[in-house]
């Protein structure tokens, strides 16, 4: 290990490899590696997406890859089916859902975060035993309430349900969140006179927006990609989210694959926009939450 | 124990303009303690890792020993490194943490505990030795840090600040642990620091740096009394040297309003600067209160009464404009802020600078 | 006396917390309506015979009340030790594709964090495009998988048929199926596994390698002595979530092969639906499956929270 080199004698060049430079082939197969992976990663949605570009194109998979592309999947989706009016149910509910989300992990991530009340560790661990109920369990009972409420088929009773299963893993998450900012401020607003709900309002939830915008974007994620509850719930064609309504594409087109990829596309292009605006943030919030426990 | 010998090293960060380490030329003895020392960015700390093998050397060499190590990896360089942040291995106790370099090199368990008892035993460290770093105060984990490194009984001793995340009196009292230990043991010993009082107390030599470049390697008592240049001679000395740019005369420069007489060891010197102008340092310690008006008169802004000392903080007027100035005076009669002083300056113990390139013109005799 | 003093106990506690529980008050209403009480009436269902011929209905006019009866246990005896039950054939199932899945997740998504972790070029393009799977919402997922691994029309199958290899029924026989659904589920659920993991590397301290380093440590003997040990927290949040997500996981089987062929990729959470909304709705019957499901998981929940507790984490 600690062979005696000569002191002062010129050294035959030889190219020493600088600290933290790879060899050629390590990166060669570094960046073949991340190649191959990202390959596997995007295939479905292009494949799907070069799909959807093929005119009637009707049960084959044969692979035209260079045939003419056109839109006209996409635009008989938009005009010729109700495509249009479930996107707008899709929306309504996302939206109110993730209103709904933030309002509720807000205030009990702050809750958990800065109080110890009593009761506090049962709840924090009773929202991390709801991520795990079943929908098995839950479908039927939540029915029936809803059912009695007189909420079936109303976007109402989506966005409730929802929110019960966004909310606790945000709350989790908010509080880690809220965990990082220091004490200090709130004990600043405190001398400055506000009462603790002033406090939450004014001074910490702006400092909190980007634990914020990943609740907003996990609650609209969730809410625009559930499939249980919605079919479920929702009995009228119109009232129909998105994600109820390519269920019916599927039985309804059949063979043509091209209006069904066509309305994949469609569907998820707001959730991956939505999803890359989160994504920076949604590593922050996991080792938060996560680490701190 | 092994000398270590920095020949024309240079490291030059990649994208970088200016090199990070310029050529440094050192010759550090064995079983010496030298103190790198300078202000930030001034490349301490790269000279430092270049040493351990944690930077690249872009040109020029590094020997430890008779060995050329400038292309060794770390672990064949026989180096012990203390880091500034500790970089204690969290999951592991202080025992495993101060076995674990003897462990990687496969050496036996018995011997193994065996040094780190002796080591623990040297720093104080026995009852903590099953403990986990999350679980000791920063003291304690500073002399973890450096129990690691005595266990592995290298042929030279890094240091990086180790003593800048401590409180004050626990920097005092570790500074001179540090130093005992050190020549109890005898290992070369390269030291970094930012804080020019642990150079001075700690080191056998200083190297002062600046940019990248060695200002000036030599005792702290030399480097006290004979700075080589201006940067050096207002870097070491708390407080700082009095630096001024003065115009030269007939037998005297002038301060003000005020004349000093040129000294002896000066006279030749001084007169051959060609541009008339020359900068003096005047240490706090070589003013004195003037019992009549004949000195320099300075407007007093704040007195620090320290105990034992006191020290005059205040303003001369110069061509230029006011020029702040520090003189020690005697603490059981202080001036009081506003007042107007008069101060005698021993002129015998005044340095002379170019005003132009900052070298020394003369120092005062020993 | 001591009346006085608990009231005066309580009005003391009362004050100091009421703003806590005000705010939390929102939420545990929403929880405990839409939660506790369809699991409490879920577990009460467990014990009926309640399926949809015998439960309140409003047909036109006629309203017909809950006619179904307490049966106490014996749905769990004939889930659990019926003749003719597939609950351990399932939960069988279901551990192995827990395990298979989480496994995979776990070692791929660890690989993908530690490759993206050095500095390289195209860093940023490499962490969008594998973040991918996760950023489609999962019946898209299933939906094109499923096209993708189609018998007489997919592109695997089509691949596969240019090096002559005959064409599988990748959905469509017994193990090939389960083999299908856990890679489907590995696709989605990696791109979580790495982002989390990433953030855990980049959180242990550049310092703790430098000093392995000049410890003597080997590449591999870093990683071993340093990263490793370093991710266990994240590690540790990431396999209890990733099990139960797994566990849990309902639309990819549901749409690809609704369990089949036969029962062969049946998990717990399909076969409890397919109990509740097929065939004659059992309710009860699913409503068992739910509890058991549930009571499964947190058994599981409680051992790995001791497990973390005894091994240092704060949980």
């Amino acid at each position: 290990m600690m062979a005696p080199k000569s002191e002062s004698r010129a050294t035959p060049p030889r190219t020493f490899r600088r600290r933290g430079e790879r060899s050629a082939l390590a990166s060669v197969l570094l960046h073949a590696t991340l190649v191959g992976a990202s390959f596997i990663a995007i295939f479905p949605i292009l494949w799907i997406l070069t799909i959807s570009l093929r005119p009637g194109f009707a049960g084959s998979s044969e692979v035209h890859l260079f045939e003419p592309s056109s839109l006209d999947n996409y635009r008989y989706i938009l005009t010729n089916t109700k495509f249009v009016s479930w996107l707008w149910n899709s929306i309504a509910v996302a939206f109110f859902t993730t209103l709904i989300g933030i309002f509720l992990s807000a205030t009990a991530g702050y809750a958990l975060s800065r109080f110890r009340f009593p009761g506090h560790r049962p709840l924090m661990w009773t929202f991390l035993v709801t991520q795990m109920f079943p929908v098995a369990i839950l479908i039927v009972p939540l029915y029936n309430m809803m059912n009695k409420l007189g909420w079936v088929n109303t976007h109402t009773s989506l966005v409730f349900a929802y929110a019960t299963v966004a909310v606790p893993f945000c709350t989790w998450m908010l509080k880690g969140y809220f965990d990082a900012i220091p004490v200090e401020i709130d004990e600043a607003g405190r001398v400055d006179g506000l009462t603790p709900i002033g406090t939450f309002w004014r001074l910490i939830v702006p400092l909190a927006r980007p634990g914020l915008a990943v609740t907003a974007f996990y609650s609209f994620l969730t809410a625009w990609g559930e499939v249980a509850y919605a079919t479920a719930f929702i009995t009228s064609d119109e009232k129909k989210t998105l994600a109820v309504g390519l269920q019916t594409f599927v039985t309804q087109f059949k063979q043509e694959w091209g209006y069904l990829a066509a309305a994949s596309i469609l569907i998820t292009i707001p959730a991956a926009a939505v999803f890359f605006f989160a994504q920076k943030h949604l590593v922050a919030g996991l080792t938060a939450g996560g680490t701190k426990g | 124990m092994s000398k270590v010998l920095y020949r024309n090293a240079t490291r030059i960060y990649p994208g970088g303009t200016r090199p990070a380490v310029n050529a440094l030329d050192l010759e550090i003895g064995a079983g010496e303690f030298l103190v790198l020392v300078g202000p930030s960015g001034c490349g301490k700390s790269t000279a430092l890792r270049m040493l351990a093998g944690l930077e690249d050397i872009d040109a020029g060499s590094i020997h430890i020993g008779d060995r050329d190590v400038t292309h060794l990896p770390p672990k064949d360089r026989d180096i012990a490194m203390v880091f500034q942040n500790y970089a204690l291995y969290p999951h592991m106790t202080v025992a495993e943490n101060m076995g674990f370099a003897l462990k990687i090199a496969g050496t036996a368990k018995e011997e193994i505990q065996k040094r780190v008892r002796e080591a623990a035993k040297i720093l104080s460290l026995e009852e903590y030795l099953e403990r986990k770093p999350k679980a000791l105060s920063g003291g304690q984990r500073q002399r973890v840090a450096m129990g690691r490194a005595i266990v592995r009984q290298p042929k030279v001793f890094l240091m990086d600040e180790p003593l800048s995340n401590l409180d004050a009196k626990l920097r005092v009292q570790t500074r001179t642990q540090i130093a005992s230990l050190q020549r109890r043991l005898g290992v070369t010993t390269v030291y970094v620091t930012h804080d020019q009082v642990e150079a001075m107390t700690m080191g056998d030599r200083v190297a002062v740096l600046k940019d990248g470049v060695l200002q000036q390697c030599d005792t702290p008592r030399a480097m006290y009394e004979r700075p080589v240049n201006v940067f050096v001679a207002g870097f070491i000395g708390s407080p700082a040297m009095n630096l001024l740019d003065v115009p030269v005369e007939e037998s005297s420069v002038r301060v003000g309003s005020h004349s000093l007489p040129l000294p002896a060891h000066a006279l030749g010197a001084a007169k051959g600067e060609k541009n008339g102008e020359v900068t003096i340092g005047i240490r706090p310690e070589s003013f004195q209160m003037a019992t009549d008006s004949s000195g320099l008169p300075v407007t007093v802004n704040v007195v620090e009464e320290l105990g034992a000392d006191a020290y005059l903080y205040g303003s001369v007027e110069l061509p230029t404009g006011q020029h702040d100035i520090v003189a020690r005076v005697d603490a059981r009669n202080p001036p009081r802020r506003g007042e107007r002083v008069h101060l005698s300056v021993r002129t015998e113990e005044t340095h002379f600078f170019s005003s132009k390139t900052g070298e020394r013109l003369a120092a005062p005799p020993t | 006396m001591a009346e006085a003093h608990t009231v005066h106990r309580l009005r003391r506690t009362w004050d100091k917390h009421w703003y806590a529980w005000a705010m939390v008050i929102p939420v545990v209403l929403v929880i405990g309506a839409l939660v506790g009480y369809p699991l409490l009436r879920g577990v009460y269902l467990s014990f009926t015979d309640a399926n949809e011929h015998n439960v309140a209905a409003t047909i036109g006019n006629l309203h017909l009340d809950d006619q179904f009866q307490f049966i106490g246990l014996r749905n769990y005896q004939s889930v659990l030790g019926g003749a003719d039950t597939k609950f351990w054939a399932v939960l069988g199932r279901t551990v192995v594709w827990t395990l298979s899945c989480t496994f995979c997740h776990y070692s791929l998504g660890l690989a993908l964090a530690i490759l993206l972790n050095r500095p390289l070029r195209g860093r940023t393009i490499y962490r969008v495009l594998l973040i991918l799977p996760w950023a489609v919402p999962a019946f898209i997922s299933a939906f094109a998988w499923k096209l993708i691994l189609a018998r007489d029309n997919g592109i695997v199958n089509y691949v596969l048929g240019g090096f002559g290899i005959r064409p599988l029924d990748w959905l469509g026989t017994d193990t090939l199926a389960l083999i299908s659904v856990i890679a489907v589920n590995v696709w989605i659920g990696v791109p979580f596994m790495m982002v989390a993991m990433l953030g855990g590397l980049q959180a242990i301290p550049a310092e703790l390698y430098e000093a392995a380093e000049v410890d003597g440590a080997s590449p591999w003997q870093r990683f071993w002595h340093i990263t490793v040990p370093g991710l266990r927290p994240v590690s540790a949040t990431v396999i209890l979530l990733g099990t139960i997500w797994s566990f849990n996981m309902f639309p990819i089987i549901f749409l690809m092969t609704r369990g089949g062929p036969g029962d062969s990729t049946q998990i717990l959470v399909t076969y409890a639906f397919v109990a509740a909304f097929e065939g004659i709705r059992d309710y009860a019957v699913a409503a068992t499956y739910g509890v058991l499901i549930l009571s499964i998981l947190l058994v599981y929940a409680s051992f790995y929270r001791r497990a973390l507790r005894s091994s240092g984490e704060v949980w």
